[in-house]
């Protein structure tokens, strides 16, 4: 199978989930979403199986800067944003004194510990990578 | 860098598509290497001078004053 008919198969895969899903949350159905996902998920994976994908070093060239690019973007999109979440909360504002917007300091607190490990994640595998294709001494 | 991966395609009567099972790379990275928007690793620049029979310079044309800004 070429990647044009895996292409197509994949397509027609994804509208059927979106169909599937679409039927679910109509019936209020939350376990004929999940087969339908699952399914789906299940005969991607066997299509792709049966495919020949290339994936040449300019795919891979392509795959790291995609992620570089964003990781500089979402890192300090949510750095900047867990900030504007958690100030109202520990500021002396009257309007955002505490228990009155509640959820946005959750939601900051989630944003910050995403910002953490994140990081942590990047540094790690920073650490790693840099170890295995330095000089060894 | 410019190369004359085109012109060595051409000599060998191959296609895009044929190079680059040969090479073991994708049609499109074929295009991009031959329109100078990708540089290939060096494995693969080996490979397509061994596949050719000429050596890495005959095909890649290293520019010392461009290519330094890169």
């Amino acid at each position: 199978m070429n990647i044009k008919k895996f292409r197509q198969i994949r397509t027609a895969i994804i509208i059927f989930v979106g169909i599937i899903v679409f039927l679910a949350v109509s019936l209020n159905s939350y376990l004929l979403a999940a087969i339908g996902v699952f399914t789906g998920m299940l005969f991607l994976s066997l299509v792709r199986a049966k495919t020949k994908i290339v994936i040449d070093e300019r795919e891979r060239t392509i795959r790291e800067k995609a992620a570089n690019l964003t990781y500089a973007i979402f890192a300090p999109t949510i750095g900047i944003g867990s900030f504007l979440l958690l100030f109202p909360s520990y500021s002396n504002l009257s309007v955002f004194s505490k228990g009155e917007f509640v959820y946005l300091e959750s939601l900051g607190m989630i944003f910050a510990y995403l910002t953490f490990f994140l990081i942590v994640l990047y540094s790690l595998s920073y650490f790693f990578l840099n170890k295995k294709y330095s000089g060894g001494s | 860098m410019k190369n004359k991966l085109k012109v060595y395609r051409a000599i060998h009567d191959l296609t895009q598509e044929e190079l680059a099972l040969k090479i073991g790379v994708s049609r499109q990275t074929v295009i991009a290497i031959e329109s100078n928007k990708y540089l290939p690793s060096l494995g693969l620049a080996f490979r397509i001078s061994k596949l050719f029979k000429v050596t890495i310079e005959d095909i890649f044309l290293y520019n010392d004053k461009e290519d330094h800004e890169n």
